[in-house]
């Protein structure tokens, strides 16, 4: 497969260091030390130097951790190695911010050099539950960043929230969603709160000082739905909202092939979701070309080590078989609502969803959960809510 | 040797009175073990036994000792286990002896087992040296244990040896009981070879192992001899004793103790109690053993359903080295193809599953134990029921009879109050009490064996701290109001959980069974009703509510991988699950309450 890695058109880079770890987040990352965050930066540039040549970027997301948290000379550096090595350019390219470490100098920074998408990790706009939630920023900072990144030249921000927060009342859900609205953020990212093992969240929830209203949470995605809607977001993936072009905003380009994707929606994101090759730098990151996926070391000086001696920080190899991977492939393309054009899963997976695939298909129409189309294939309001049994059914 | 110069004896005893470390010290003073392989306990071999800190089986040695009379006596001691659910041990121990060694905890006193081992082996006329033990322990009262010799066993306190195995204080004293008052083994006067076979296991290489006691005639390797019972011949290969490890001897004659092996490969060609005689010229049939009816019954079933036959297997080896299971195949709409097997008691069905686990490395679950109920239909006819899946329709039945026991306490003066009322709660009648010394009582109760089975044995101890103990043989049958308790989900009965329990507790077991399959049962796309049914009518009900989404969470590249992993662990999960009433049940959620 080596005529693909030629030129991979994804590029993830994770940046494992945040100012203060948050008491739900099982993300690689760490509260930062000056040196380790140096170290780090020039790790990550021999990194990029090993990729480059089979790298293309379309895409670039920079998360974390908290990339945000480096300061001007670190990005400086790596900008300028970006520069050197070709990769600058992408049509999206997306870097992850928290509300308390966005300044108007870092932000411009980042615009010049290309970066034309940012994330904000918000959760909430509670002052108790940010503090809940062990978030080092305030309501005000989210307004405050929000309008320093528009200030900057930002036309495509996405604001991250969070649902069925332990303590979190349906009329806190609103208010937030009010607030979120009012930002004119062209994306919406939503997600109910995990428990992921080994976070303080998860031990709370053992130690029973909280219960889960599945019910509750049940009905604030219900209302997020409906109200996104209302409110000009467009359902694209899960827990994924998007605007479309108009209205004074002009459609990113180049324009996506499928219509039924929004205009705003990450470009990045839907690449994972469709099965494309991506490269994965930064610890802990997983890359995914040629069917190969590999996973960094989720150690940072581990990672770094490596790459100072000129290796490939890898962890972990997965090589599935083809149709185990296209399995996967199809199972993940359903959690948008643009489901499968059989054409492009055929693209990307070499199989065909509809004769591979006939009986879970029509088995989840049956179920009321799905609809087929002479050109594709999608899970409906009903079955988006079942997802993860339905994309269960695809695996072989 | 020739028979007048052994002499065999089983050592017995309530539990924990000292059995196997005074059978240790005997080894030693004997030089069968060496001073540098003495270990405590050294007798009980089986990891279980020595994590537990008692005896599950009987342990055959053979020693030889050189009496005061300057004569070498060749001493086959079997020691034994003092929980009463491993009486068939016992019992069959003493079948192959002249004597026995009661050992009494001087601290301790006479004990309900005491009591009930005695009868055992004064029954097979067995000559008894009562053996004081512990008498290094500070609050040890010889005389009184020497009064309760006289008092309650009627045995000449006179011919109690006092000793501390601990120490080593009496050993020799009881040797040279042993000698001078165990009768020398008599041949039978039959023409050849009867030797008896009282236990077995089975060897990878060398098959069934056999333990016999040769009561005439002679055997040795290469010899051709027949199983009269079941009716096969084999040619001898191999013939020895227990030193407590097997070792090989040319042969065994008249009165020995040991063990033959003769390839034989299928466990079931081999019955305890069968009686081995020469092929050519046999001799007739010995006694043999009463046989013994299991008490408590339950499935068991191999959590991986491929295991089935393995575990048949593994069934019929550990049936050889324990006579008192008894299996056979049943299946179960819930867990599948597996066995209804017997057990003298739950200590015993415990050591089964645990002995199937270790030593045969079986993954298994048991369901909820139950005893044998008489069913009396309106025909006239009677049914044994030991499933509740064969209880019939409560339309076509007259009356139900459950098995009793007379159970034996003995206890404290100062705690009868709470037995009295221990008793009651376990639906028991006392009819009898006597006063056994200054300090404690005997009393004797009619209660029903499934209350028995319980917790009653580890309620009499904590009521009386320990100074409490408890025995019990069967009697006989009562009228009694039981019912069957289903429980139902979604309308459909989950047949591992059914019982037959009495219509007092049937409401109480049914709301903790629901309560508890509520916790384990997973949420569906639907609701899910469990309830208790007894006879068609509901005493307790639960809700599973629906689910009404499994997604939520943000899934992006470097979570495809793990997100994927967890699918397919709960699709292969899925496949495993059994679908009752179409709701999806996970083998787990079963077994976790079947454990609870
Ligand atoms: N002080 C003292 N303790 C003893 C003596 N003999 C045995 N013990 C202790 O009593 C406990 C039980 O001893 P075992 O020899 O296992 O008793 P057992 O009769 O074989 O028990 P089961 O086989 O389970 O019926 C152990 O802790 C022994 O150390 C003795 O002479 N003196
Ligand atoms: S800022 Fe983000 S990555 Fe950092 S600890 Fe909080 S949730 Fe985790
Ligand atoms: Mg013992």
């Amino acid at each position: 497969m080596s005529s693909t890695t030629a030129s991979v058109r994804s590029l993830y880079v994770h940046v494992p260091f945040c100012a203060h770890k948050c008491e739900y987040c099982a993300f690689y990352s760490e509260a930062s030390s000056g040196e380790l965050i140096n170290r780090y930066v020039g790790a990550l540039e021999r990194e990029l130097e090993l990729v480059a040549g089979t790298l293309r970027p379309q895409t670039i997301f920079f998360g974390g951790g908290t990339p945000s948290i480096l300061n001007l000379k670190q990005w400086h550096q790596l900008l300028h190695t970006m520069d050197r090595l070709n990769l600058l350019g992408a049509a999206e390219w997306t870097v992850e911010c928290n509300p308390a470490t966005v300044s108007l100098d870092k932000a411009k920074l980042l615009r010049d050099f290309g970066v034309n998408r940012i994330s904000m990790g918000v959760q909430s706009l509670d002052e108790r539950l940010l503090e809940r939630l062990g978030r080092i920023h305030s309501r005000e900072q989210v307004f405050k960043s929000f309008d320093t990144l528009r200030a900057a030249g930002f036309e495509n921000i996405n604001v991250d929230l969070m649902f069925a927060i332990p303590t979190q009342t349906m009329e806190i859900w609103h208010a937030t969603l009010n607030e979120a609205f009012a930002l004119q953020s062209e994306h919406l990212s939503c997600y109910e709160v995990i428990y992921e093992q080994d976070t303080p969240l998860f031990a709370q929830l053992k130690a029973g000082e909280f219960d889960v209203d599945e019910d509750l949470a049940y009905d604030m995605y219900e209302t997020l739905i409906d109200r996104c809607e209302q409110s000009g977001f467009f359902h694209y993936e899960v827990a994924n909202f998007a605007r479309r072009a108009g209205a004074g905003r002009a459609a990113p380009r180049p324009v996506l092939s499928d219509p039924e994707i929004p205009d705003f929606a990450c470009r990045h994101n839907v690449n994972y979701w469709r099965g494309g090759d991506y490269h994965g730098l930064g610890p802990s990151a997983t890359a995914y070309i040629g069917g190969l996926r590999t996973r960094n070391w989720s150690n940072t000086p581990l990672y770094c080590e490596q790459l100072e001696k000129g290796k490939r920080p890898f962890e972990t190899r997965e090589e599935l078989p083809p149709l185990q991977r296209a399995g996967e492939i199809a199972a993940f393309g359903l959690r948008m609502t643009a489901g499968w054009p059989f054409e492009e899963f055929q693209k990307a997976s070499g199989f065909d969803l509809r004769s591979e695939w006939a009986g879970q298909m029509s088995e989840l129409v049956n179920k009321g959960w799905a609809e087929e189309s002479p050109v594709r294939f999608r899970l409906n309001r009903q079955g988006l809510r079942f997802a993860d049994s339905a994309a269960e059914m695809f695996l072989r | 040797m020739d028979a007048a110069h052994i002499r065999n004896f089983s050592i017995i005893a309530h539990i924990d009175h000292g059995k196997t470390t005074l059978s240790d010290r005997l080894l030693h003073i004997t030089g069968t073990i060496a001073t540098r392989d003495m270990e405590d306990q050294l007798l009980d071999a089986m990891d279980l036994e020595r994590e537990r800190g008692i005896t599950i089986k009987a342990h055959p040695v053979t020693m030889l000792y050189k009496a005061k009379n300057g004569e070498t006596y060749e001493l086959n001691l079997i020691d034994t286990p003092g929980h009463v659910d491993f009486a068939y041990e016992v019992s069959r121990s003493l079948s192959a002896c002249e004597g026995a060694l009661l050992v009494i905890d001087a601290a301790q006193g006479v004990e309900a087992q005491t009591v009930a081992n005695y009868h055992l082996a004064s029954k097979q006329n067995l000559l008894i040296i009562p053996v004081i033990n512990k008498i290094d322990l500070p609050h040890a009262n010889v005389t009184l244990a020497k009064q309760q010799l006289e008092d309650v066993l009627a045995v000449p306190s006179e011919w109690a040896i006092p000793c501390s195995a601990k120490e080593g204080i009496g050993i020799v004293d009881i040797l040279e009981a042993i000698v001078e008052r165990v009768p020398p083994p008599k041949p039978t006067g039959e023409p050849s070879l009867q030797a008896l076979a009282f236990d077995s296991y089975f060897d990878t290489y060398k098959g069934v192992v056999t333990h016999i006691r040769v009561f005439n005639g002679e055997i040795r390797p290469g010899m051709m001899v027949k199983l009269l019972h079941s009716g096969k011949s084999y040619e001898v290969k191999e013939v020895g004793s227990f030193n407590p490890k097997p070792y090989t001897r040319e042969k065994l004659e008249t009165g020995e103790t040991g063990y033959i092996t003769a390839n034989i490969k299928s466990p079931s060609d081999v019955k305890m109690g069968d009686t081995i005689t020469d092929a050519r010229n046999p001799s007739a049939e010995l006694p043999g053993f009463k046989e013994i009816h299991p008490m408590v019954f339950s499935g068991i079933y191999p959590i991986n359903t491929a295991d089935y036959e393995a575990l048949k297997s593994s069934m019929g080896k550990l049936k050889l080295n324990d006579s008192a299971f008894a299996y056979s195949s049943e299946t179960s709409v819930a867990l599948g193809f597996g066995f209804r097997c017997g057990f003298l008691g739950l200590l015993h069905l415990e050591i089964v599953q645990e002995r199937l686990r270790r030593e045969y490395n079986m993954d298994i679950i048991a369901t909820y134990p139950s005893v044998v109920y008489k069913i009396h239909l309106t025909d006239g006819t009677m049914k044994e029921v030991d499933n509740p899946a064969f209880m019939p329709e409560v339309t076509y039945i007259e009356r139900i009879e459950e098995p009793m026991v007379k159970t034996f306490v003995i206890c404290p003066n100062e705690n009868i109050g709470d037995m009295m009322a221990l008793i009651a709660e376990k639906r028991g009648q006392v009819d009898h009490t006597e006063t056994l010394d200054a300090r404690r009582v005997m009393l004797s109760a009619l209660v029903p064996l499934n209350e028995i089975l319980i917790d009653f044995h580890d309620r009499i101890k904590s009521i009386t701290r320990g100074f409490g103990s408890m025995d019990y043989e069967p009697s006989g049958y009562a009228d009694s109001d039981m019912v069957k308790l289903d429980m139902l989900v979604n309308g459909e009965p989950m047949d591992a959980f059914s019982c037959i329990v009495h219509r007092s507790k049937a409401e109480g077991r049914g709301r903790a069974l629901a309560e508890k399959l509520k916790e384990v049962i997973p949420r569906q796309q639907f609701a899910v009703k469990i309830q208790a049914a007894i006879g068609g009518k509901i005493v307790a009900s639960e809700t599973v509510s629906a689910f009404r989404k499994d997604v939520t969470a943000k899934c992006y590249g470097g979570d495809i991988s793990r997100k994927r992993k967890l699918l397919e662990k709960q699709k292969e999960g899925k496949k495993r699950m059994k679908s009752i009433g179409s709701v999806n049940i996970p083998q787990e959620a079963f077994i976790e309450v079947l454990k609870a």
